[in-house]
């Protein structure tokens, strides 16, 4: 068997340890100090001489006073699991640093919580959305910079405000960047964003329910958008409803009418389908060669067609992926994989900074990070070229150039290579002209 | 191959960000202990002695047995406020010990994942996103939202939501100028902020006695006095500057625009008191100094950042408004959401080339991987000896395409 996680060793850990060593015995101690002291009162109470009194009061030292002690006991048990939950967590989650000394964050309090209004309305969590905007909203209003962990430029157009001269500089234009927080957000708000998204959720919540309708709608009245994108989607939607048909009342629920079964997936055809012959005459024609074999669909060549399974969460993630495109937006939460690849990230930045921290070096300030933090290809959503010569990725004011023989270098490499106009590819026995070369967009 | 090892999920420091989730539970249950304790000790010991007391003067015959019953009452009482007030703390720890079983119970379930493409991970790291946006806005003061958010998600066991609330509630109480709970919290932590070296306290006392100096009035001045040498003494070794300037503060009016007074006597050391109070309380509780949303963020943002994201033209892969459906999945960096935060970080290191297979160049020089290219125009419908560009949409016929070798 593999080793355990340290995880897997705490929680074991505290199974085992799992004392009732809880405040809880104290409070049942201490009812017992009250009863004591209770029953001696109404003894001494309900006699009323002397003798009772001193006797009562004698008698009681010793109970309390054990019953005290056992108050104390109960603590130092309970204290003693504290300590043991503790040793547990140095021993199996042992405290590793994390980077502490510069917050690269701190000035964009506006921008993150720009990022958070959106990520709970492409999550459909509008009521966490508006209470969220309204209290950030709020906050602004106060105008009240140390709200924040660290102080941060006022959101008004206040000169006097101390402005972070690089990000002054590195942002000229962008609207939306800097001034406001309150504006950012009400945009959101008043915004049809948030139309876009309940729109987006309700009719994913029919494809949930199987009801194609409402997405096939969509679809319609976006014909155009989504034809210039290259988009399927419409076709495949109807391709759907037409299986789902096909399949009769028993299996889709509908009512056993003209509109359902073969015929009505044949009427759907010849209503909807002629939109899409141009493109897709080959598997409409398929789809109603299916009809042939309609009694045994599952031994036909056509059960890839007819097959069901994923076809509704395949369809409502192409959906959400073109719906997300029509606005701009990507369709996994940007915040999202930012925060599960920072994650992946932090261990290699946590090694970079206790290597250098007493150097001094400060990891945010450069182009590029001075180390590497693989992540997996799913993440990576541009081409990278590291030009094999420089080792370096090539940038816009360094870009790949492509020479006759099909290999690609950096700018810089070639200009090195250069002597007088011509110069010799590193990797083959070509010779070529300077002006031969081109600049590619990868 | 590289990507196995890059989606890999590394049990030792995958939990980096986590570690505050169990740390904090479990301070927490030493401080609600130590409370406990304080007042259990109190009243054992007020109970204790009046019953020696009680009996020494029963046996002597000083005492009536009416005024026994008296201080059996008394006793009775005190022991009735020692439950009440311990039922509260030990409500507290029940509460504390369920947040550590959930939260271990959470952070376990990652163990059974070895890649970041297990299907589960995916659920387990919306969590932590969850989380991670929860911890922000308390730590925002926005309470109401992270509360809803927690609510939403069902994850009040991982969110630190009272100890938040009780913090905001301090800050707030500075921010309006009162000191009352500041001290309060002060004494209640009194040793673990003497061993961290805080000057929370002496700068909470030094604000009393400024604000009663500004009332400018003979009998506040006379407080005033009496303020400091009853609290100063004991800070004069550690701040000697600042006990001298409270006491040459005596010779300024509030309006003074001499220094180091007129910083004094601002209006603004009620917010840098408010920031002074935040640091230590999460120095204290172990938590780091700013949003762990913060951390993940900026590690994050550079990881996914290439020199392409703030181009000044899109590149063959692609962005948001040039995506074409085969751009599966556009560049977080890219998004609107975050491109104008990603602006300043740096972007990430590679060794490697990660390019498509099979590369073809345009005439109009942009690349593609032909897999791409001959799937767009496959759905553009066009005729199969032409191609058309992904991002411009221009047209081309095949014989004009130039094979890419990457080395």
């Amino acid at each position: 068997m593999a080793d355990l996680t340290g995880m897997e060793s705490l929680q074991k850990a505290l199974a085992q340890t799992n004392s009732t060593h809880r405040l809880s015995s104290a409070v049942d101690n201490v009812d017992k100090i009250i009863e004591l002291l209770t029953a001696a009162r109404e003894q001494v109470a309900g006699a009323l001489d002397p003798h009772t009194t001193s006797l009562t009061i004698t008698k009681l030292q010793n109970p309390t006073k054990s019953a005290f002690d056992a108050v104390h006991e109960t603590m130092q048990k309970v204290s003693t699991a504290h300590r043991k939950l503790g040793k547990a967590l140095d021993k199996h989650f042992p405290l590793k640093p994390l980077p502490s000394d510069h917050d690269a964050m701190a000035d964009h309090s506006a921008l993150i919580n720009r990022a958070i209004a959106m990520h709970l309305l492409r999550e459909g969590q509008f009521s966490v959305a508006s209470t969220f905007i309204e209290e950030a909203q709020d906050d602004t209003a106060h105008d009240n910079p140390y709200r924040r962990t660290q102080p941060e430029g006022t959101p008004s157009v206040d000169i006097d405000e101390p402005m972070d001269e690089d990000d002054a500089e590195a942002s000229p234009s962008v609207a939306g960047t800097s001034p406001s927080d309150g504006q950012d957000l009400s945009s959101l708000q008043s915004q049809e964003l948030q139309t876009r998204f309940s729109e987006m959720y309700s009719i994913l919540q029919e494809l949930k329910a199987r009801n194609l309708v409402p997405a096939i709608e969509w679809a319609r009245s976006n014909s155009t958008e989504l034809e210039t994108r290259g988009s399927n989607l419409e076709f495949e939607l109807s391709k759907l409803q037409y299986v789902w048909l096909f399949k009769g009342p028993a299996i889709n629920g509908l009512p056993d009418d003209e509109n359902n079964g073969r015929a009505g997936a044949l009427a759907y055809a010849r209503k909807h389908f002629g939109r899409f012959q141009g493109r897709h005459l080959r598997e409409i024609d398929r789809l109603a060669g299916a009809m042939a074999f309609a009694s045994n669909i599952p031994a036909s060549p056509y059960r890839d067609d007819f097959a069901i399974d994923g076809a509704f969460s395949e369809v409502a993630s192409s959906f959400t992926r073109e719906f997300c495109s029509l606005l701009g937006l990507s369709a996994e939460s940007p915040l999202y994989i930012a925060a599960t690849a920072g994650a992946l990230a932090l261990p290699q930045l946590v090694k970079f900074i206790t290597k250098t921290r007493t150097k001094g070096t400060e990891w945010t300030t450069a182009n590029e990070l001075a180390f590497e933090t693989p992540l997996p290809a799913r993440m990576m959503y541009h081409s990278i070229f590291v030009c094999p010569v420089l080792k370096g990725q090539t940038t816009e004011s360094n870009p790949p150039m492509m020479i006759p023989c099909g290999h690609v270098l950096a700018n810089e490499t070639l200009q090195n290579l250069v002597k007088g106009t011509r110069f010799k590819c590193p990797y083959c026995p070509l010779e070529g002209q300077i002006r031969d070369a081109r600049q590619i967009i990868l | 191959m590289a990507d196995l090892e890059a989606s890999k999920i590394n049990h030792d420091t995958h939990l980096l960000l986590d570690q505050p989730l169990l740390r904090l539970p479990y301070e927490l249950l030493r401080k609600n202990f130590r409370s406990a304790r304080f007042v259990t000790e109190k009243d054992a010991e007020f109970v204790k002695n009046k019953l020696a007391e009680t009996a020494k003067g029963s046996l002597d015959g000083k005492s009536q047995p009416e005024d026994v019953v008296k201080n059996l009452d008394a006793m009775i009482a005190r022991m009735r406020g020692l439950k009440r007030k311990l039922s509260t703390y030990a409500d507290e720890e029940t509460k504390l010990y369920r947040q550590v079983d959930a939260r271990v119970a959470h952070l376990r379930e990652l163990s059974d994942m070895h890649t970041v493409e297990d299907v589960k991970y995916e659920t387990w790291s919306r969590r932590r996103l969850d989380r991670l946006m929860v911890d922000y806005l308390l730590r925002h003061g926005y309470n109401a939202s992270a509360a809803a958010l927690a609510e939403e998600r069902g994850m009040q066991d991982l969110s630190d939501i009272d100890a938040f609330v009780a913090m905001s509630r301090i800050r707030t109480s500075l921010e309006n100028g009162s000191v009352t709970e500041a001290l309060g919290w002060c004494n209640e932590n009194k040793k673990g902020l003497r061993e961290m070296h805080s000057n929370l306290e002496f700068m909470l006392r030094c604000q009393q006695f400024i604000e009663l100096v500004r009332a400018d009035s003979p009998s506040k001045l006379n407080d005033a006095i009496a303020h400091a040498r009853k609290f100063f003494p004991p800070f004069k070794d550690t701040y000697p500057t600042e006990v001298a300037q409270m006491a040459g503060l005596l010779a300024y009016r509030p309006d003074t625009e001499v220094e180091p007074y007129a910083e004094w006597y601002s209006a603004d050391r009620w917010m840098r008191l408010a920031g002074i109070f935040v640091e230590a309380h999460n120095k204290l509780l172990g938590l780091p100094s700013f949003p762990l949303l913060h951390i993940a963020l900026s590690s994050g943002l550079s990881a996914l950042k290439t020199p392409a994201c703030h181009g000044s033209q899109p590149t063959s892969s692609s962005r948001p408004g040039h995506s074409t459906s085969l751009t599966t999945s556009v560049c977080p960096i890219c998004s609107t959401e975050l491109n104008e935060l990603a602006r300043n970080v740096p972007y990430a290191q590679h060794s490697k080339s990660h390019v498509e297979n099979d590369l073809l160049l345009l005439p109009n020089n942009r690349v593609y991987g032909k897999a791409r290219l001959e799937e767009y125009a496959n759905k553009a419908g066009l005729p199969s000896n032409q191609v058309k560009d992904l991002v411009t949409g221009e047209v081309y016929p095949r014989d004009k395409l130039k094979k890419v070798y990457i080395t």
